[in-house]
């Protein structure tokens, strides 16, 4: 991009970052979504029906009933669940072309690894037992911060008749 | 001819300048890779470093299997100093899990009440409990052959240091007590535990009644720790959470019972206040020296009624 064009770009306040990362970010969310929903769902449901192992290393219900399933009082599905609302929103692609809500993003998706750093901890070393329905919004989780840190680096002013994202 | 030098001097410059402008580029773009790699690659790493130190970790000791409490225990526990309960009363951090049931069939024996505790060795919550239990039945009577044991090393909260009342024996002239521990602290085969104590078929039937809806939510039904007080009191669940006592011996938890400001002191024998207070229920108000004290008096706000 010409200092011309990123000038021009510029002045049109909106940012271009590559398309895979907008459709990948979103799919990742929309996945988030369906699994925070479904242990939030549990949750709330005394995980009646969780579909999971409940004995042994993978013990679904031994994590979600666990001490650690609160957050200083508050469910953690449901904080999951409202993360990943939160950032679906942010990864819409009419969001990434915002360039006010960048750092907002890239702040969301480091909280989301940092709390997963904490539940990984929890269910190694305080639970002794590894919720797969947990483990698939971890690693949901790392990827989206991945792909969200990767956008926000790469992003660059884009011409005012720009799409939002380019290749 | 001098103007087309010059021209083409100019185009050579303008193709140089954009030619270092790509390079800049390249740079920069290699330089945001390298930034976006190292910190990606940094968070894999402190994953899978947690996952290695576990792997890696020497697997926790088995649970300890039963055997009789260490006398320095028992006698910490069967004479917590008066003073210590009333300083402790009874703190507002404790879980309310006693519910009163006035129209509930009385539990008695030999024409006292009765007081059935329904438990399991391996379980955390029980451990938690226990410590209160005994704590508090000490002060209406006399314990004799307690148990010393561990939670299970696999659950939550593991290997919790806690009492054990298999074999246990509890003489009173206000209240009678019988306690199950339904299975040991030691898996079986069949991804369980090995089962221990056998509750009679009477008292079976009251806990499949009251630890069940309507009197706990469906989700909590069967669950322990559970006792029945006299038919009108159950308790459901711990009144405190085993992390307490995470990673104490009983020997630091019964040392700790003398202290009235230490957070062990204050989970166990504000509990114990509370289920001495609700006994004193059951007991009218008896023995006036236990049930008139100022920790049971503060603890008596917390029965319900």
């Amino acid at each position: 991009m010409s200092g011309q064009t990123t000038e021009r770009a510029a002045r049109s306040g909106r940012w271009s970052v590559p398309t895979w990362t907008v459709v990948v970010s979103l799919l990742l969310c929309v996945a988030g979504l369906a699994d925070a929903t479904y242990l939030t769902f549990e949750h709330y449901t005394q995980s009646a029906s969780l579909l999971c192992s409940d004995k042994g290393t993978i013990n679904c219900l031994a994590v979600t009933t666990s001490s650690y399933s609160d957050f200083h009082g508050a469910p953690v599905a449901l904080l999951g669940l409202l993360y990943f609302v939160g950032m679906t929103a942010l990864c819409l692609p009419v969001a990434w072309r915002l360039p006010a809500l960048r750092w907002v993003r890239m702040i969301g998706a480091t909280t989301g690894v940092l709390f997963v750093f904490y539940l990984v901890w929890a269910e190694l070393f305080r639970i002794n037992a590894i919720c797969l329905w947990c483990s698939g919004v971890h690693v949901i989780t790392i990827l989206l911060f991945g792909v969200v840190l990767f956008a926000t680096v790469m992003a660059q002013p884009s011409a005012a008749e720009s799409p939002g994202a380019d290749d | 001819m001098a103007r087309s030098s010059v021209q083409e001097d100019r185009k050579a410059r303008a193709a140089r300048l954009r030619e270092e402008q790509a390079q800049a580029e390249r740079a920069a773009r290699r330089r945001s890779t390298l930034v976006v790699g190292g910190v990606f690659g940094l968070v894999l790493l402190i994953i899978v470093g947690l996952v290695v130190l576990k792997l890696t970790q020497k697997a926790p000791a088995a649970a300890t299997a039963s055997g009789a409490a260490s006398a320095s225990v028992v006698s910490a526990v069967t004479s917590v100093p008066s003073s210590t309960f009333d300083a402790v009363g009874a703190p507002s951090t404790l879980s309310p899990v006693i519910t009163y049931h006035p129209t509930a069939k009385p539990l008695t024996a030999d024409g006292k009440p009765r007081i059935l505790y329904y438990g399991a060795e391996f379980c955390p919550y029980c451990a938690a409990e226990r410590w209160s239990v005994a704590v508090a039945l000490s002060r209406f009577g006399t314990w004799s052959n307690l148990g010393q044991t561990t939670s299970s090393s696999s659950d939550v909260y593991p290997s919790t240091s806690t009492l054990s009342f298999h074999g246990a024996g509890y003489s009173s002239q206000y209240v009678s007590f019988t306690g199950y521990e339904t299975t040991t602290n030691q898996p079986d085969p069949a991804g369980g535990y090995v089962p221990l104590d056998t509750p009679s078929k009477s008292d079976l039937a009251v806990v499949d009644q009251y630890d069940a809806p309507p009197y706990v939510p469906s989700g909590d039904s069967g669950s322990i720790p559970f006792m029945d007080m006299g038919g009108t009191y159950l308790l459901h669940g711990p009144q405190y959470s085993p992390q307490v006592l995470a990673g104490l011996s009983h020997e630091q938890i019964a040392a700790d019972l003398k202290n009235p400001s230490s957070p062990v002191t204050q989970a166990i024998v504000g509990s114990a206040n509370v289920l001495t207070a609700t006994i004193c229920k059951l007991t009218h108000d008896a023995p006036a020296s236990v049930c008139s004290s100022a920790g049971v008096q503060a603890a008596s706000s917390h029965v319900p009624s």
